[in-house]
C-alpha cells in the first residue's frame, strides 16, 4: 500500500505534464500562432482551449486588439508651397495576419511599429507635397489622412498589418514662422480695432447730423405753422377792422387820431411849444362872443 | 458552499484581488501560460493524492484489521482528506467576486468572452477555468486638454491650435465620458484610455481648423463643443473602445499671450465704436425733443398771436361801432367833446410852453434841454403841470352827460 503511494503520485505528476504541454487556451484579445519546429502550422484565431501536440508544437501569441503608434516629436513636412510644417500624428492599427506579421518582424513590435512608421510618414510626405498650408489645416485635413491610411494599409497589409486609422494631431508651423504669424494677427487685429473705431464714430456723426436735420426741420415745420395761424388771424382780424372802420371812414381817421396824439403825448418829457392861435385856445385869448 | 464563499470574503485577500483590478491588464494575460501553472498542477496533485489516500485508508481498514499501523493510517488519511476538503472549499470559493453597483464584471471561459455580470455578489468557475476582469463603467473620467488641474499652462502645446486662416488660438478643454460596453471596452484597444485623449486632441484641431479665428473665440463655443464631441465620439466608434462621451467642455479659448493686448485692444474698439454711437443717440435724444419743445412753443405763441390779434380786432371793432353809434346821433358836439378831451389829456401830461409869437418879430431863446430836464426831475412836482389836471377832473365831473363822462373816464384810463 505504502509503495503504490510514490507511483500514483508519479502518474498523476505526469499526467499533468502531459495536459499542460498538449492544452493552451487563446484569450479573447489574442492570436495564437502554432509552430512546428519553427515551421508555422496554423493559426488560431478564435479563443478557447486548445490542443497541440506536446514537445513537437508549441505557440506564439499575438495581440488583436487595436495598437496606437503615437510619434512622440513632431517631425517636419514640406507643402506645395514649400512651406514648412510642423505635423504630429497617431496610427492605430492591428495584427491582420498573425503569419504574416511574424514572418516580417519575428513577431517583435517595435520592428513593425518603426516599419509602420516609415510607411505612413512618406505616405503623408507625399500628401502634404501635393497641398497648400491651408488645404492642410483646414479644408482636406480628413481627405489627407483617409488618403493616407489607404495608401498605409496597402502596404501594411503585405506585413498582416491593419491600419485602422491615421489622425494628424498637430498641425503647427516652425516657430520662426510662429513669430510672424503673430505679428500678422496683430496687425489684422489692429485693422479690425481701427475699423471698429471709424466706423462707430462714423455712425455716432451720423447720428448727430440726423439729429440736428430733425431738430431744424421740426423747428422750420412749427414756424412755417405758426406763421400760418398768424397770417390767418390777421386777416381776420383786418376784415372785422374794415368791417368796423369803414362805416364812416371820415369819423374812424379822427378818432384814431386822436388815440394816436393821446398815446403819442403822455409823459413830461414830451415838450409841447404851442402857439395860442390854435384852435384848442380859442376861449384863452378871448370868451369868443365879441370875437364873433 | 455559501459558508466558504462568505469565510473567502472575510478574507481581504480576495476583496482586494478581485476590486482593485478594473484595467484590462496584459500581465494578466502572460500569467496564464508561466507560473501559475505550476499552481494548477500542484492543486490536481494534491486532489489526486486526496483521492489515493481515501482509497488507501479504506482498503488497509479492510485488508489488515490487526495491522497496528491502521488507526494511524486512517487517522492521517482522515486529516488529509479533511485539509484536501478545505482547499477544495478554498478553490472553489476563488471563483466568487464583488461588483460594486458602478461596475461589471467580464467573465471569460478559458480565455474566451463568456458574459457581462452585474453588480453584486458573482461566482464563476475558479482558474484554471474561468477568470473574471471588472472595469467601472459609470464612473465618469476626464481627459484635459491644454491645461492640468485648475492651472491653465500656457506654454503647454498642446492647446495651441491653428484656424482657418492660419491664427493661432489657445483652447483649453476637457472631456469626460463613461464606459458603455465593457466587453469592447477589454477586447478592443491595447490602451483605450490614451485613445481619448488622442481622438479629443485630433478632433479638436480638425474643428478649429476649419472655423475662422473668431468664431472659435467669440461666437461658436457651443457649435464647437457639439462637434467636438461627435467627432470624438465618431472616432471612438470606430476603434470599437466601447466608451461613451459624456460631455466636452470648453474651459477656455485665447489668442496666443503674444497677441493678447492687440485681440484685447480690437475687442475694445467694439466698445468704443458702441460708446460713440451711444453718445451720438444721446446726443439725439436731447435735440430732437428740444426741437419738439420749441416748434410746439412756436405753435402755441402762434396761437395765442392769433387769439389775441382777432380778440383785440373784435374788440376794438366794437368799441369803435359803439362810439360812431352815439356819434351818428351828435355828431357836432360829440366831435368837439371828443377833441377838447384829448387835448386836455395830452397838455396835462406834457410840459409845455406856449409862446404867442403873432406880430412879435423877436427872436424868442427857449432853453428846452433845461426845461426837459426840469421836467425829467421833478415830473409830479411841477405845480404848473398839476393845477390844470386837477382842474380838468374836477371840470370833468361837472360834466352833465353820463354817457359823456363815462366815455371820457373810459378814455383815460386807457391813456394811462
Amino acid at each position: 500500500m505504502r509503495d503504490r503511494l510514490p507511483l500514483v503520485v508519479g502518474l498523476l505528476l505526469f499526467v499533468i505534464v502531459v495536459l499542460s504541454m498538449t492544452v493552451y487556451t487563446v484569450d479573447q484579445r489574442q492570436y495564437a500562432l502554432v509552430m512546428q519546429f519553427g515551421k508555422i502550422d496554423r493559426v488560431d484565431s478564435d479563443p478557447g482551449i486548445k490542443l497541440k501536440w506536446p514537445l513537437l508544437e508549441n505557440v506564439k501569441y499575438f495581440d488583436r486588439r487595436i495598437l496606437t503608434m503615437d510619434t512622440p516629436v513632431p517631425e517636419l513636412f514640406q507643402t506645395k508651397e514649400k512651406q514648412n510644417v510642423l505635423v504630429d500624428l497617431f496610427v492605430k492599427w492591428r495584427i491582420a495576419d498573425p503569419q504574416l506579421y511574424y514572418k516580417a518582424f519575428n513577431g517583435e513590435e517595435t520592428k513593425a511599429v518603426n516599419r509602420l512608421d516609415q510607411t505612413v510618414n512618406s505616405g503623408l510626405r507625399e500628401e502634404l507635397g501635393t497641398r497648400t498650408v491651408a488645404d492642410v489645416v483646414s479644408g482636406e485635413r480628413s481627405a489627407i489622412m483617409d488618403e493616407v491610411r489607404k495608401r498605409a494599409d496597402g502596404e501594411a497589409q503585405k506585413y498582416g498589418m491593419h491600419i485602422v486609422d491615421v489622425r494628424l494631431k498637430r498641425v503647427d508651423l516652425p516657430t520662426g514662422v510662429s513669430e510672424s504669424v503673430y505679428r500678422r494677427m496683430e496687425s489684422e487685429r489692429k485693422r479690425v480695432a481701427n475699423e471698429l473705431r471709424s466706423t462707430g464714430g462714423a455712425e455716432a456723426e451720423k447720428i448727430k447730423a440726423d439729429a440736428d436735420k430733425q431738430r431744424e426741420v421740426i423747428v422750420a415745420e412749427a414756424y412755417r405753422d405758426a406763421q400760418k395761424v398768424k397770417g390767418e388771424a390777421d386777416a381776420k382780424a383786418t376784415v372785422i377792422y374794415s368791417d368796423a372802420f369803414g362805416r364812416n371812414p371820415e369819423f374812424y381817421r379822427f378818432y384814431r387820431s386822436l388815440e394816436a396824439y393821446r398815446e403819442s403825448f403822455r409823459t413830461k418829457n414830451d415838450v409841447l411849444v404851442v402857439d395860442p392861435s390854435s384852435d384848442f385856445f380859442k376861449y384863452m385869448k378871448s370868451s369868443g362872443r365879441e370875437s364873433k | 458552499m455559501i459558508t466558504a464563499i462568505f469565510m473567502s470574503l472575510k478574507d481581504p485577500r480576495w476583496g482586494n484581488s478581485s476590486q482593485g483590478d478594473d484595467k484590462p491588464s496584459e500581465g494578466r494575460r502572460g500569467g496564464n501560460d508561466g507560473p501559475p501553472d505550476l499552481e494548477e498542477i500542484w492543486r490536481d496533485l494534491n486532489r489526486k493524492i486526496a483521492g489515493a489516500f481515501g482509497r488507501n485508508g479504506g482498503g488497509g481498514n479492510s485488508n489488515g484489521g490487526g495491522n497496528s499501523g491502521g488507526p494511524d493510517a486512517r487517522m492521517i488519511g482522515g486529516g488529509i482528506t479533511m485539509i484536501l476538503g478545505v482547499i477544495f472549499v478554498l478553490w472553489a470559493a476563488s471563483g466568487s467576486y464583488i461588483v460594486d453597483a458602478s461596475q461589471k464584471g467580464v467573465v471569460l471561459r478559458f480565455g474566451k468572452f463568456k458574459e457581462v455580470t452585474s453588480n453584486g455578489l458573482n461566482w464563476h468557475w475558479p482558474f484554471p477555468f474561468e477568470s473574471h476582469e471588472i472595469v467601472n463603467v459609470t464612473q465618469v473620467r476626464t481627459v484635459e486638454v491644454g491645461y492640468r488641474g485648475t492651472e491653465v499652462a500656457r506654454d503647454l502645446h498642446e492647446g495651441l491650435m491653428l484656424t482657418r486662416g492660419q491664427n493661432i488660438v489657445n483652447i483649453q478643454f476637457s472631456v469626460q465620458y463613461v464606459l458603455n460596453d465593457p466587453a469592447a471596452y477589454v477586447f478592443n484597444n491595447r490602451d483605450p484610455e490614451d485613445s481619448v485623449k488622442q481622438a479629443a486632441e485630433t478632433a479638436m484641431r480638425e474643428i478649429v481648423g476649419k472655423n475662422e479665428v473668431d468664431v472659435v473665440l467669440y461666437q461658436g463655443s457651443e457649435s464647437i463643443i457639439k462637434e467636438a464631441q461627435r467627432l470624438i465620439q465618431a472616432i471612438l466608434d470606430r476603434y470599437e473602445s466601447g466608451i461613451q462621451i459624456t460631455q466636452v467642455n470648453l474651459k477656455g479659448a485665447q489668442p496666443p499671450a503674444e497677441v493678447q493686448e492687440a485681440f484685447s485692444d480690437a475687442l475694445k474698439a467694439g466698445q468704443d465704436a458702441e460708446r460713440l454711437k451711444n453718445e451720438g443717440q444721446a446726443y439725439a435724444n436731447e435735440v430732437i425733443p428740444k426741437a419738439r419743445g420749441a416748434a410746439a412753443r412756436l405753435h402755441e405763441e402762434a396761437a395765442g398771436y392769433a387769439g389775441r390779434v382777432v380778440a383785440r380786432a373784435e374788440g376794438d371793432a366794437s368799441r369803435f361801432k359803439q362810439v360812431l353809434a352815439e356819434y351818428s346821433k351828435a355828431p357836432e358836439v360829440t366831435r368837439n367833446r371828443m377833441y377838447i378831451e384829448t387835448m386836455q389829456q395830452i397838455f396835462a401830461n406834457t410840459s409845455k410852453v406856449m409862446v404867442d409869437t403873432k406880430g412879435n418879430g423877436n427872436m424868442l431863446y427857449l432853453p428846452l434841454d433845461k426845461l426837459m430836464q426840469a421836467a425829467g426831475a421833478t415830473p409830479q412836482a411841477d405845480p404848473a403841470a398839476q393845477k390844470p389836471a386837477d382842474a380838468t377832473q374836477t371840470r370833468a365831473a361837472d360834466l352833465p352827460d353820463p354817457r359823456a363822462r363815462e366815455t371820457r373816464a373810459r378814455d383815460g384810463r386807457e391813456s394811462r
